[in-house]
């Protein structure tokens, strides 16, 4: 049995490390701030993501949204941001929003991606308005079995 | 070679900060369940509760199947609210309606049907106790059968048409009842969370309860697999409501319902919910 490993750059290391700290610190301290945004006109949609043996699934919920309008579009390496416009108005008495005054226009999340993966092979679909987006896993050393 | 070292130590004793932080969280935890032992839970009744009524259950689930169910129900038979739940394991929440301050768990019915509905996420702390009551609630006021109604999250939700509906039941008679009306019967696997609690308690305390559980998305609202759940309702009870408002407003209900989703979803993931998805032990 024999295997080759990649050597990791310091840089990578040094990423690795603070993502690490920003997970830890989003799990211990989570942040309560609305789903909602009046000035920027968007609403944050629920979002989730799951990781198979070959890949990671993002998925979102839109309703109400164009379907041409759904933008998916890499941040950096390990972030996602996803966008897309509602087709009816949206008020935020629609919500049940009494206290404040506003329309919402956009959906627009981003969602960071606990594994490497391609983002150039990413493949979406929109069903029942749900997003969903396939990325292929990047894979790290392969062990040989004789 | 220096700096490599330095990171090595930074992960080392991030590791260890981890660790401690796990440690504190579970001594709170503890310590949390210990206290919330001594609170009471009460049942504030606002009219007389009719004997012997049917008890339908919605609570925060995947999906929100339950909620949007019992919703419903409520909305198209007018039924009005007879009970709620004053108790300290809840949080600090009142919900508005109208102006007006109601508590986030209560019980809306007419003659013969009660309905229960909670509008925040119940606390994973809290759940056991809460729902325990919930029956033995339903006990004192003699319910002919409690039928909690919830999802099964399916990963492949957005390909499926017409969700299915399975039936758990608190008895044979009751499987018997499910086989009878044409219910899908789930034999085997796991069940976690308010609903399954209901049906543990309802068994122990020998009183008919079937559950009825929907196909659906884990974290997005799923009205459609609570329109489902409704139409096998009305197979197995009669109790005949028309499902088709939650087709008409599907999207805005998943819109307005996203946040007590996300909520939700936190509470069920300290429930271990994803356990529903594990391969059942062979026994």
């Amino acid at each position: 049995m024999s295997s080759s490993r990649r050597r990791r750059s310091i840089f990578e290391l040094i990423n690795e490390y603070i993502e690490e700290m920003e997970s830890l610190a989003e799990e211990l301290l989570p942040t309560e701030r609305p789903s909602w945004d009046i000035q920027a006109h968007t609403i944050e949609p629920l979002c989730n993501v799951f990781v198979t043996p070959d890949e990671v699934v993002v998925t979102a919920d839109l309703p109400f949204s164009d379907p041409d309008s759904i933008k998916v579009e890499p941040i950096d390496r390990n972030t996602l941001e996803i966008s897309a416009k509602i087709k009816r108005k949206v008020c935020c008495e629609d919500l049940g929003i009494i206290h404040q005054r506003g329309e919402f226009s956009t959906f627009k999340c981003q969602t960071r991606i606990p594994m490497p993966v391609d983002m150039e092979k990413r493949e979406a679909k929109f069903k029942k308005g749900i997003l969903e987006i396939r990325l292929p896993r990047k894979k790290g050393y392969e062990i040989k079995v004789e | 070679m220096t700096v490599h070292f330095i990171l090595k130590l930074g992960a080392c004793l991030n590791r260890i900060w981890v660790y401690h932080n796990l440690f504190v969280k579970l001594l709170i935890t503890k310590k949390t369940r210990e206290d919330s032992l001594a609170v009471p839970i009460n049942f504030v009744e606002k009219s007389p509760i009719p004997s012997g009524a049917t008890m339908l259950c919605g609570f925060p689930d995947v999906g929100l199947v339950g909620v949007l169910a019992s919703s419903h129900v409520i909305s198209e038979l007018n039924l009005v609210e007879m009970a709620y739940v004053d108790s300290d394991l809840l949080p600090p929440i009142v919900v508005l309606h109208e102006g007006l301050p109601h508590a986030p768990i209560r019980i809306f019915g007419n003659d013969d049907l009660l309905v229960t509905i909670a509008e925040t996420a119940i606390p994973a702390g809290g759940v056991q106790r809460l729902m325990r009551s919930f029956v033995e609630w339903g006990k004192s006021k003699n319910v002919k059968m409690m039928i909690p109604i919830g999802g099964i999250p399916v990963q492949n939700r957005q390909d499926i048409e017409e969700p299915k509906v399975f039936g758990t039941a608190s008895s044979l008679d009751m499987i018997k009842l499910l086989e009878q009306k044409g219910v899908n019967v789930l034999k085997e696997g796991y069940m976690v969370g308010p609903q399954a609690l209901i049906m543990r308690y309802c068994a122990e305390r020998s009183i008919p309860a079937i559950a009825l559980l929907a196909q659906s998305f884990y974290n997005y609202p799923d009205p459609e697999a609570s329109a489902a759940t409704l139409n096998q309702l009305a197979k197995v009870t009669g109790i005949k409501v028309d499902v088709s408002k939650l087709f008409e407003k599907g999207e805005e209900i998943r819109l307005r319902a996203k946040d007590v989703m996300k909520r939700t979803q936190r509470e069920l993931t300290k429930m271990k919910k994803g356990q529903e998805y594990d391969l059942p032990l062979y026994v």
